[in-house]
């Protein structure tokens, strides 16, 4: 294990390249994921879906279905309390009542003693129903007269903060200084408009539930979340049951990314489990997955600017309206952080943001790494380059001239520290040789930048010194594969003095590990870690008293070093003391928490919104090399360089994996992927046609890790898994005008479009 | 439906297994047989995750029959090396910080090890192209393509014994 940096140098472990801890049972095949899981007796569950997008249910008829061989059971909307569940909004049941929503809807579900059984089983089920007049984008939604998704809309429980009005489930919005006043201050003012198209999370594993009650009326559950706690409650509520007797336990997620925070499969596994009294297992489809998941919401933006002729941004207006689906979900939510993007990491004075959550009949999207940014950032960056074009000046001195530096506001006030966006830009810049910025002809280079939240919350651990002097870490977060728990447990093991070796990580159980709020906005390593700096604390007040009284010497005498506890030419390991607490003392073990201080903004300034600052917020910078084939349209990326300010590099190797891959995942965002809807119905629910890069088609990335500590994090530390898939889209667009003088403002940007835009232009 | 008796060779072990003819191998391996480290997604060969080795080329579990494969070897990641070894193809992985949720890499190992079989000498486009059928979302492919050409080079100057059954 070498040092990677010299700003390490006084640390054991964090700072450096640390292996992740489940590296070799991943390797191995023995780690085992949710999809894996099994047990004795298990009947396998499925899920009939709606192929109407918006329709009256007029009957149901099951009979058929529930005789068949190997069905055990068949349920619908009648078999279940009749709960309306939901995060901000309370507008979703687990299968339609009355209404069919969008295609893709649950309308019943079945068990049986094999997965071909239970497919068989939903042919036979009859649905009847009367189509009605659908909405299946954001401007049929909001057309005047446009029929309403949800009828009752205003009598659903909801977020009161919230502005909600017919198809419209929130308007975030952030009003600063005058935006009139600073369009008439500007000499010239630029209006563009963006859209974007929905992209699946494209974690390998499906979503996974297996369900099983046991005699005392508790339902446990084993899924692949990544919010065990959250799907405690949502079930709890589904089921109508106390949370305690439900319980949630994450045996191992391929892959997450904001897929699988919401519930998913949970609920259907849990209620056939108890109508058969058999423990159900329940696993999408690679086809329900591009139907009816939790897909990034498609978007339009409207960006109006307000520029001086050297340069300085002076008023922006931009409005973004996100396709939110059949239901609110995570809409409100990503609608309001989508406001914070518009503004830019730009000090602007006079600002009016708008994000738009508007219910269409389409599946009802949701959360995907770094929710709304990459649609906000695309509109955003993409304008600042054709700003600087239209006044000829360097995009990079367009966007040096106007960034938010240390010390400065946010657009709702927050004050910005840590701000190593500058150095972000130029290092990006450098690297990728932006002085020579057309190096051929269809050859041309492009910049992006961005900043983004660590998403606060608690977190509770509880950490154990075992017999032997090895640790146990007990959270309620789970792995989802970004190494954030191999990051908490380098915190535990630099303040406690043991080595990684020593350290045991037990995870994701809502009966028994702490309280988590989950593996999501890039928040684990940084709240896991401080919870363990805290447990690690009290932890060692416990072993400097024991090893006191133990060894006949004062504590201000006595240090814990590398294992054990030492002075006055004394010496206790930590199995000892552990070894003698079991015996007089229950153990040594401390319950360590945290939770992110809130990041004061100006009240005044914001509408509507429930994520109204950014908590410790990272900076970044993206920047590619690229030609474009003047007859195909397409695009070969020479490089892509990412400099990231992630505050303090916990696990560099770690990190850098995290900016690849958020990097491949967003370029399938900008050049190839796109869940394509016709009439409410998606064309490519399946891997042939919904293109995800390979191996083939992702360039090297270079990282560079910029470290501006953070007040708030372990060591500095900001979050990191999210920031990388923000800004691909835009520093592909700005290289593509860049290398071709065409300028796409549409997701993705598939070299048919480029064809056809080269095309337009040459006439 | 009725079954029928097949002698599948897993890992150079023997397995009797009663099944339908229409059950794929991966089916079988995962519910019959409880090799679970061959993974199930799409059940179309797109995303790779199911692969195995078959007479020594990468295939699809999820599209091959099990009847298909009688009296033929088939090789998954829990045979890939001895109980408690590593192959140097995991090992790389490890060292090259090539895995992170997981579940794309015991296919990716073994359409990897199937490559290196007949290409000891790759070179990164090689690797790149030989991986195109297995889907990772995680990494962006650069550390295990890393992974692939380090082990290329650590079978090259030591063979593994246990390993490459």
């Amino acid at each position: 294990m070498m040092p990677d940096d010299a700003m390490t140098s006084a640390t054991r472990i964090v700072g450096r390249s640390v292996p992740r801890m489940d590296a070799p049972g991943k390797v191995t095949g023995t780690a085992l994921y949710a999809a894996d899981f099994a047990l004795p007796g298990m009947l396998y569950g499925k899920v009939l879906r709606s192929s109407e997008p918006h329709a009256r249910l007029v009957r149901i008829d099951a009979g058929r279905a529930a005789r068949l061989p190997g069905v055990r059971a068949v349920i619908t909307a009648a078999d279940v309390p009749d709960v309306r569940y939901g995060g901000s909004v309370k507008d979703e049941r687990v299968f339609a009542r009355d209404r069919i929503r969008f295609a893709g809807q649950p309308l019943a579900a079945v068990a049986a003693t094999s997965p071909d059984a239970a497919a068989a089983a939903l042919t036979a089920i009859e649905v009847v129903c009367e189509p009605l007049r659908p909405v299946f984008d954001v401007a049929a939604a909001l057309a005047p007269g446009a029929p309403l998704v949800h009828d009752a809309w205003a009598s659903y429980t909801a977020l009161p903060i919230l502005h909600r009005d017919g198809n419209v489930c929130n308007r975030a919005r952030i009003v600063v200084g005058d935006v009139e006043r600073g369009f008439v201050e500007a000499d010239r003012v630029f209006e563009n408009r963006f859209t974007t198209s929905s992209v699946h999370q494209g974690y390998t594993e499906p979503r996974a539930a297996v369900a099983q009650w046991d005699s005392s009326g508790q339902v446990t559950v084993w899924s692949n979340t990544q919010l065990p706690f959250e799907i405690q409650t949502t079930l709890a509520e589904i089921l109508q049951l106390p949370p305690s007797k439900v319980r949630v336990i994450v045996p191992g997620i391929g892959g997450g990314f904001g897929g699988k925070l919401r519930i998913g499969v949970e609920h259907f596994a849990a209620l056939l489990a108890m109508k058969t009294g058999r423990p159900v297992k329940v696993m999408t489809t690679s086809e329900e997955e591009l139907t009816a998941a939790y897909a990034r919401q498609p978007a339009t933006v409207a960006v109006k600017t307000g520029v001086t002729n050297d340069g300085r941004l002076t008023a922006r207006e931009a409005r973004l309206w996100f396709d939110t689906g059949a239901f609110a979900g995570s809409g409100p939510g990503v609608a309001s952080v989508a406001t914070l993007m518009l503004a830019g990491p730009y000090r602007i004075p006079n600002l009016l943001l708008e994000g738009f959550a508007v219910y269409t009949n389409k599946t009802n999207f949701g959360s995907f790494r770094a929710p709304s940014g990459p649609q906000a950032n695309f509109a955003v960056e993409s304008q600042m380059d054709i700003i600087a074009d239209a006044l000829g000046l360097d995009p990079l001195e367009l966007r040096l001239k106007n960034i938010v530096r240390e010390g400065e506001e946010g657009p709702t006030g927050q004050v910005l520290t840590a701000v190593g966006l500058e150095e972000c830009l130029r290092r990006a810049a450098d690297a990728i040789g932006w002085r020579d910025r057309r190096p051929e002809v269809g050859r041309g280079k492009g910049i992006a930048c961005g900043w983004w939240t660590t998403t606060g919350g608690s977190s509770g651990v509880y950490v154990k010194v075992n017999p032997d002097g090895t640790v146990a870490l007990n959270t309620g977060a789970a792995e989802i594969g970004t190494a954030a728990l191999t990051g908490a447990a380098q915190v535990l093991a630099e303040d406690l003095g043991v080595q990684m070796a020593d350290i045991n990580v037990v995870s994701a159980d809502t009966l028994s590990t702490p309280f988590d709020f989950g593996a999501q906005g890039s928040r684990t390593a940084f709240a896991v870690g401080n919870a363990c700096r805290a447990a690690v604390a009290d932890l060692k007040r416990q072993i400097l008293a024991l090893a006191s009284k133990h060894l006949g010497v004062e504590e201000s005498a006595l240090a814990l070093r590398e294992g054990s506890v030492v002075g006055a030419g004394k010496r206790a390991t930590l199995g000892e003391l552990a070894r003698i607490s079991q015996a007089s003392g229950g153990g040594l073990i401390a319950h360590g928490t945290f939770v992110a201080p809130p990041t004061p903004y100006d009240t005044k300034r914001v509408e509507g919104h429930v994520y109204p600052a950014f908590h410790s917020p990272s900076f970044h910078a993206h920047a590619t090399d690229l030609s474009v084939d003047a007859e195909t349209g397409e695009i070969t990326i020479h490089r892509y360089v990412v400099a990231q300010d992630v505050g303090f590099a916990m696990n560099p190797a770690a990190i850098e994996g995290q900016i690849e891959g958020g990097v491949a995942q967003g370029l399938g965002q900008a050049l190839s992927e796109e869940i394509v809807y016709e009439n409410g119905r998606v064309l490519n629910a399946n891997l042939t046609d919904y293109k995800m890069p390979t191996a083939r088609d992702v360039p090297r990335v270079e990282s560079i890790l910029v470290q501006h500590p953070s007040l708030v994090g372990p060591f500095g530390a900001k979050g990191v898994g999210e920031p990388p898939n923000i800004e691909p889209p835009a520093a592909i667009a700005n290289a593509v005008a860049s290398a071709t003088g065409v300028r796409i403002t549409s997701l993705p940007i598939t070299a048919e479009k480029v064809a056809l835009a080269l095309r337009e232009l040459a006439k | 439906m009725t079954r029928i008796a097949l002698s599948l060779t897993i890992n150079g072990q023997t397995h009797d297994v009663l099944a339908e003819p229409h059950r794929t191998l991966l089916d079988v391996l995962r519910t019959d047989l409880g090799l679970i480290g061959t993974k199930e997604n799409c059940l179309e060969a797109e995303c790779g995750v199911c692969t195995v080795l078959l007479e020594g080329a990468a295939v699809n579990a999820c599209i091959l029959l099990a009847a298909q494969c009688q009296g033929r070897a088939i090789v998954t990641i829990e045979g890939l090396a001895a109980p408690g070894q590593l192959h140097p193809l995991q090992r790389a992985f490890i060292d090259h910080g090539a895995v992170q949720c997981g579940y794309c890499i015991p296919g990716m190992i073994l359409a990897a090890k199937a490559y290196l079989d007949t290409n000891p000498e790759p070179d990164g486009d090689g690797v790149r192209e030989a991986l195109a059928g297995n889907l990772c979302r995680c990494t962006g492919y650069q550390r295990i393509i890393d992974a692939v050409l380090s082990a290329a080079r650590a079978l090259r100057t030591s063979p593994p014994s246990q390993a490459a059954r």
